[in-house]
């Protein structure tokens, strides 16, 4: 027999198992915000307030206009496990509300000093004081329809757990993030909070996601954003991505919702950012709002107290729809950023992109006229370029001003990923071979990039020394110079200037495509800007360059008519 | 200043140098003409320039005071336009004052001063060469099209013109296709010249075909006189890369094609083909070239030709448009073409060409994948 008496096993007095789900459940006041408005949501209210004092410590109100509850469910719903949103455990497959563990109020109830006053439709109001998990009184109040719920010194009997409360500021900030979410969850209701009397945040209630999306971080964020709409089997991707040209390094918003529930998850973020491929700056983070909608039993939301984790069935399939989700957002001409403050056009079918999503189905056929090499006589499409560098055309719903450089970037990029991996480009054999010199460390990527380079078009053979002689070059447009190129190209293999970019072919077009495009400056004869557009347009994504620069912007309609008065 | 000359004779004048004139320019002096009056010259001297280019032309006109001044030039070449038929009496009162009256119309026009004009280049022409200028028009007709238009290689954006004791020859290309025709001449010296295309296209737009041009050369210019008119240009400075050396001379498979059936094949198949590369395959065998093209993403297509072959079968690809553009300029309606290898450069000739000239035009072929 050991000399330490044996433990016997006993179950928890109520209010200990509380304080330990509390230390699940409730870290910190942006916890209590979060499971108190998740609850007043549940109860289907048009407006929730939120009050904080001091970060939250001294004081967290949340108020509802929602269903409310007589007493008896006031009564119950403070004890452990009690819940009215689901009844069997086939009810958690699929469930709808925020909440269905039973858990949040008696935790929170446990450690602090709480009050929940609560009126449902045509009963009388109910006051219940509870402190540190014990009730304290019971009694008749009067109030509106709907609940408000009242945390008076959090942790106060955990003075453990307080130590590790962090700056007001912080926690403030904190709080207002966990409203911040929830409101993305709900455009339909009001949100307000306040923190020591001054309004943190105010949303109006709105029709559209983007209205509160501008609501809460201001048009000039909303008007970045391009919509998501894809379905793949039972997976359906909606929400908002931003265009990769106004994406910054820093303070993107990356929200995922599964089945209209915040989760985090870091890995569909970064399969929404693969869907960014080959149109964004190295570095910069795209803000993105996504909303996966997949049937209950595809996806389990009870993974953690928090729930703030999803497991889904099929992983995989979810990260490729999402990733094809965001690319689909990206290629319409119409996610060109528009001039003007026209606002952002959820359906603003700028260039009428039905049909196929990609290309060209909206552009003036007779574009395409130019195709033949026999002269045309139809009527085309006016194309006007401006400062030898921008070309100007009219549009269905308004004018697009397309960059010649990034343009022809974009449709070089795309051809030359295709020959990277077909067949290779048509090599134009030269008469007069060119013999270049080349400093060693450039002569070593020669050597190391030769087959990819074969492949764009330049076969090159080593001369002597430093030099070496190239046979064959490719021959993108009339004013190409396949010297100078190749001398650029191996400069910035040699010199690995790629940024992070993860794939070697696409670094590798990309660098080949901004060598061999038509620069700024040079004047374009009619057939050749024709050419360009006819290209672009039948490109994947025509609207982004390959450098995380726009190729594209639009002057809507819109906003010439708004400009002259016309509306 | 002060002279009288004719409406159409200041038309004709004007409508010279006018072609020389920038349409955008930096430089304001640019943008106007240069008149230069003087009775001991016995008229008019009108001249523009883009300074790449100079072209001067004399008109008669009868002078009563020497003096120089410079006018906007589409000014000028508007008022002359709407002038009524008749005489034309211009007086500069001070240096840029200009009055213009023709019957009861008056115009006043403002002008720089003669000085800023840029001066021409000093090339002096008592040891001119001479040719005839119809001469001088075909060779370029048939060869400058070939020059480069990409700004790497300078040399390859002039046509060469070599002058020799017998024979004078130009050739331009852009390292992708080659043009060259030989005219035989008399009595010349030998000389290299690598002229701007632009140049040559002012000879061939100002000079008559029965006239006699001389030309000369200073250290980076040269100048052509013919009649009272002058044109001046810059040289680009050789040595032209050794193109003899590049023109196949063991190309032991011949085609003989029908010059407008080829041109048609070709423009059918390159309604598939990639816009960028304009990739064409033609496979040579028997009394036969197949043609054909794929691209991807849009599609194919085939055709057929009898020609003349002689030679083992070959398959090779081009660039439709350099075929095309070669055809274009070939004088006869038969052309024959010869091969070596398909990496290797292709000749295409005209055949049964009644003329004192030769011709000839070289294309590389593109590598093809299968
Ligand atoms: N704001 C509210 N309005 C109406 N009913 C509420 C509100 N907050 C809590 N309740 C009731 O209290 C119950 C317990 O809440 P909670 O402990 O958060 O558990 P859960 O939300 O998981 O059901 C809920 O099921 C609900 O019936
Ligand atoms: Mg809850």
């Amino acid at each position: 027999m050991s000399v330490v008496a044996r433990a016997r096993v006993q179950l928890l007095a109520g209010n200990v198992a509380d304080q330990i789900a509390a230390g699940e459940v409730v870290e910190r006041p942006a916890s209590v915000v979060k499971e108190l408005v998740e609850n007043a949501l549940d109860a289907g209210p048009q407006t929730v307030r939120v009050e904080l004092e001091d970060g939250g410590k001294t004081l967290i109100r949340v108020s509802d206009d929602g269903a409310g509850m007589d007493r008896e469910d006031a009564r119950l719903a403070l004890q452990r496990h009690a819940t009215s949103k689901i009844r069997t455990a086939a009810d958690l497959i699929g469930v709808a509300t925020f909440g269905f563990r039973g858990e949040a109020l008696p935790a929170i109830a446990s450690v602090s000093r709480f009050e929940l006053e609560t009126c449902g439709d045509g009963d009388a109001a109910t006051r219940i004081r509870v402190t540190g998990g014990r009730v304290e009184s019971e009694a008749e109040s009067v109030r509106q329809r709907g609940t408000t719920v009242t945390v008076r010194g959090l942790f106060y009997n955990t003075p453990a757990r307080r130590k590790f409360l962090r700056a007001t500021a912080t926690e403030t900030r904190a709080a207002v993030e966990a409203l911040t979410v929830l409101a993305l969850t709900r455009p339909d209701v009001a949100f307000a909070l306040t923190s020591d009397g001054r309004g943190l945040l105010d949303c109006p209630p709105a029709a559209r996601l983007i209205d509160r999306v501008g609501a809460l971080w201001g048009a000039e964020l909303a008007e970045t954003l391009l919509a998501v709409s894809h379905r793949a089997g039972p997976l359906e991707v909606t929400g908002f991505a931003q265009r990769p040209a106004q994406a910054r390094p820093a303070g993107r918003k990356g929200y995922v919702f599964v089945r209209g529930r915040p989760i985090r998850d870091p890995f569909i973020l970064r399969a929404a950012e693969a869907g960014y491929r080959s149109t964004i700056a190295p570095g910069d983070r795209p803000s993105l709002l996504l909303f996966l909608e997949l049937p209950g039993d595809a996806v389990d939301v009870n993974v953690h107290p928090t729930k703030l984790e999803a497991r889904f069935r099929d992983k995989f399939f979810v990260e490729k729809v999402v990733e094809e989700a965001v690319r689909e957002a990206l290629a319409p001409l119409d996610s060109a950023a528009p001039l003007g403050g026209a606002g952002f056009q959820v359906s603003g079918a700028w260039f009428q992109t039905e049909g196929s999503a990609h290309a060209a189905s909206g552009i003036p056929l007779d574009l395409f006229g130019a195709r033949s090499l026999t002269p045309d006589t139809r009527h085309q499409t006016p194309l006007l370029q401006v400062f030898e560098t921008y070309i100007l055309f009219q549009a269905d719903q308004g004018v697009a001003i397309v960059d010649q450089h990034s343009a022809h970037e974009r449709v070089l990029y795309e051809d030359v990923m295709r020959q990277l991996s077909g067949d290779g480009a048509p090599a134009q054999r030269l008469l007069l071979p060119l013999t270049l010199d080349f400093a060693p460390a450039e002569l070593d990527a020669i050597e190391a990039h030769r087959e990819l380079l074969a492949r764009i078009g330049y076969e090159i053979e080593p001369f002597s020394g430093r030099s070496i002689v190239v046979h064959t070059a490719p021959n993108p447009h009339p004013r190409f110079e396949a010297a100078r190129c190749l001398q650029e190209l191996v400069a910035d293999l040699a010199g690995g200037r790629f940024g992070g970019w993860q794939n070697r072919l696409e670094r590798f077009a990309a660098t080949y495509a901004c060598r061999a495009a038509i620069k700024a400056g040079q004047t374009l004869e009619a057939d050749e800007m024709r050419q360009l557009i006819v290209r672009l347009l039948s490109a994947t994504l025509p609207a982004h360059d390959v450098h995380g620069r726009p190729s594209m912007v639009q002057l809507p309609k819109e906003e010439l008519e708004r400009r002259f008065g016309r509306t | 200043m002060k002279f009288t000359i004719t409406r159409e004779q200041l038309q004709e004048g004007l409508a010279a140098v006018a072609a020389a004139i920038p349409a955008k320019t930096t430089l304001p002096v640019l943008a106007n003409v240069l008149v230069e009056a003087s009775k001991q010259g016995g008229g008019l001297r009108l001249s523009g320039t883009d300074l790449d280019i100079a072209v001067s032309t004399t008109v008669p006109a009868e002078v009563d005071a020497d003096g120089a001044v410079t006018l906007p030039a589409k000014k000028l070449i508007d008022i002359a336009r709407e002038l009524p038929s008749g005489p034309v009496r211009v007086t500069a009162a001070g240096e840029a004052r200009v009055s213009i009256e023709s019957g009861r119309s008056k115009f006043k026009l403002l002008g720089l001063p003669r000085e800023e004009f840029p001066s021409f280049p000093a090339v002096k022409f008592e040891k001119a060469w001479k040719a005839a200028a119809g001469v001088v028009h075909k060779l370029v007709g048939h060869v400058a099209f070939a020059a480069s238009t990409e700004e790497s290689r300078p040399i390859l954006n002039g046509v060469l013109w070599e002058l020799r004791p017998d024979r004078m020859r130009m050739v331009a290309t852009n390292g992708h296709r080659l043009a060259k025709m030989d005219v035989p001449a008399t009595g010349g010296s030998t000389a290299d010249l690598i002229v701007p295309p632009k140049a040559l296209e002012q000879i061939r737009r100002l000079y008559a075909g029965d006239a006699e041009i001389e030309l000369a050369k200073s250290d980076n210019h040269i100048g052509f006189r013919a009649g009272g008119t002058l044109v001046y240009s810059r040289l680009i400075e050789g040595p032209y890369p050794n193109y003899e050396q590049v023109i196949p001379r063991e190309n032991d498979k011949q085609a003989t094609v029908d010059k407008a059936a080829m041109a048609a094949a070709l423009r059918r198949m390159s309604v598939v083909a990639s816009d960028q590369t304009h990739r064409i395959r033609l496979a040579f065998a028997g009394g036969n070239v197949k043609f054909s093209v794929q691209t991807p993403d849009l599609g194919e297509a085939q055709d057929e030709l009898a020609v003349t072959y002689e030679g083992e079968p070959l398959e090779i690809g081009f660039n439709a448009m350099y075929l095309l553009e070669i055809l274009k300029y070939m004088p006869t309606d038969e052309v024959r073409i010869t091969f070596k290898a398909p990496e290797r450069a292709a000749t295409i000739e005209p055949v049964g060409w009644n003329d004192p000239a030769s011709y000839m035009a070289l294309v590389m072929p593109l590598r093809l994948v299968d």
